[in-house]
């Protein structure tokens, strides 16, 4: 077969795949226009964005409904801009949370499957399905700053955490949590995020990623605010029980939303987890 | 010539990987037989926008006439409202068609709601209208 017939088929079954796949060629409507949903707070992302607003200590002000763009589903995707992360060799993969498992931990993580997922039965991520702990499960999440304290509000499954800014030690009279407890403290203009003291019983992620961890996860997050309509997130996974070494988690970066505040959501799960069961029973 | 085909066909697996991610979430091709596509008509008795999936129920008319309760999957209820799903735009006892796919337990009536069909010919998506400003 010449190379050009070859090129002219891989277009098309591309072109094809896409059409059948793609949210918009498959979903469309012909109802009314529908209302943007909450206030609008700050210029699209195209718009020239200003620099970052401070705090009235001086530092970087994180306040602000942050995503990648989208929400899931949406025609053009969701997700923050990932970098690429640290660690892989040129040309090849960075390295996963998975791929640093130690063996036996890799072993027990292949007798686990979908229906195994904590997610499905409302049970959060303890870092995030897209590398982004502020969204854990979802891709929206929203930062309320004050100079004592940053609170970071997940949209997903209802999740908080209060981040004192003061760089105080972990408190002392927390239980393990499925989020952990969280300290931060500013090393210039990055807001730097200590996390540690969580339960053993999330997955480092969801979305079919098999990613058990810990109680002795600990997760060193880096926030900037690069200018106005832009957050860049960096993190560092530490988990010596079941992995061979840090995780470099690939550089976000998100923008800020057309809204000001998230959405109140409820979780349930009975009915996905119940399907998950049901199908896990059935002979594929 | 060759690099050109090689670069189209990776980039057309690349792109085939970005657009699926957002298609297949986590539980829809464990839990849904994608070869079995399902289509029923009903009313609709309750609609629960919620984490981690959305969900609609419909009473379906069997051919002997007996009210089967059926339920559909959805979306994230925050991507279905930021792509146009108003929360109440659909009413409790409104005859609607939903095309999906079946559950792989072939005893239970679920799916994956594909596609919601409204009386005067109005289509949903699992993730909403995706048109208008809130598709962003």
């Amino acid at each position: 077969m010449k190379p050009r017939l070859v090129g002219t088929l891989v277009i098309a079954v591309f072109t094809l795949t896409i059409a059948w796949f793609a949210p918009t060629a498959r979903m469309q409507t012909r109802a009314g226009t529908p209302e943007p949903q909450g206030v609008p707070v700050a210029p699209q992302p195209e718009a020239k964005a200003g620099p970052a607003p401070r705090l009235s200590d001086g530092h970087p002000d994180l306040s602000g409904v942050w995503w990648g763009g989208a929400d899931v589903g949406a025609a053009r995707g969701r997700g923050a801009r990932g970098g690429g992360g640290r660690g892989g060799a040129r040309g090849t993969p960075p390295p996963t949370f998975m791929s640093l498992y130690k063996p036996e931990v890799a072993a027990k993580a292949k007798t686990l499957g979908d229906k195994d997922d904590p997610t499905l039965r409302c049970v959060p991520t303890a870092f995030g399905t897209l590398n982004v702990s502020l969204w854990d499960v979802g891709a929206v999440g929203q930062i309320v700053a004050t100079p004592k304290m940053v609170v970071m509000l997940t949209e997903t499954y209802h999740g908080y955490r209060l981040i004192p800014t003061d760089g105080r030690v972990h408190r002392d009279d927390q239980p393990p949590v499925y989020r952990g407890d969280s300290v931060g403290r500013w090393d210039g203009d990055v807001f730097v995020v200590d996390t540690r003291n969580f339960t053993d019983n999330t997955w480092m992620s969801a979305e079919g990623r098999v990613s058990p961890h810990s109680d002795q996860l600990h997760i060193v997050e880096r926030y900037r605010r690069v200018d106005a309509n832009t957050l860049e997130i960096e993190a560092t996974v530490e988990d010596p029980e079941v992995l061979t070494g840090p995780w470099t988690a690939p550089k976000q970066t998100l923008v800020l939303a057309p809204f000001d505040r998230i959405l109140s959501l409820n979780c349930s799960g009975i009915e996905t987890q119940a399907l998950m069961d049901a199908a896990a029973k059935q002979k594929n | 010539m060759k690099r050109a085909v090689r670069m189209a066909l990776v980039w057309g697996l690349v792109s085939l990987g970005v657009v699926t991610t957002a298609w297949a979430h986590h539980s829809f091709a464990a839990a849904f037989d994608m070869n079995k596509p399902v289509t029923v008509q009903g009313t609709i008795v309750q609609i629960r926008l919620e984490n981690p999936h959305s969900w609609f129920f419909l009473d379906v008319k069997d051919p002997s006439g007996k009210v089967v309760r059926w339920a559909f999957e959805a979306g994230t209820p925050s991507g279905m409202v930021r792509n146009g799903f108003k929360p109440g735009i659909i009413k409790k006892g409104v005859e609607v068609t939903i095309k999906g796919f079946h559950a792989k337990d072939p005893t239970q009536n679920a799916g994956m709601l594909r596609e919601l069909v409204m009386a005067d010919g109005t289509v949903y998506g699992m993730f909403g209208s995706q048109q208008g400003p809130a598709a962003q």
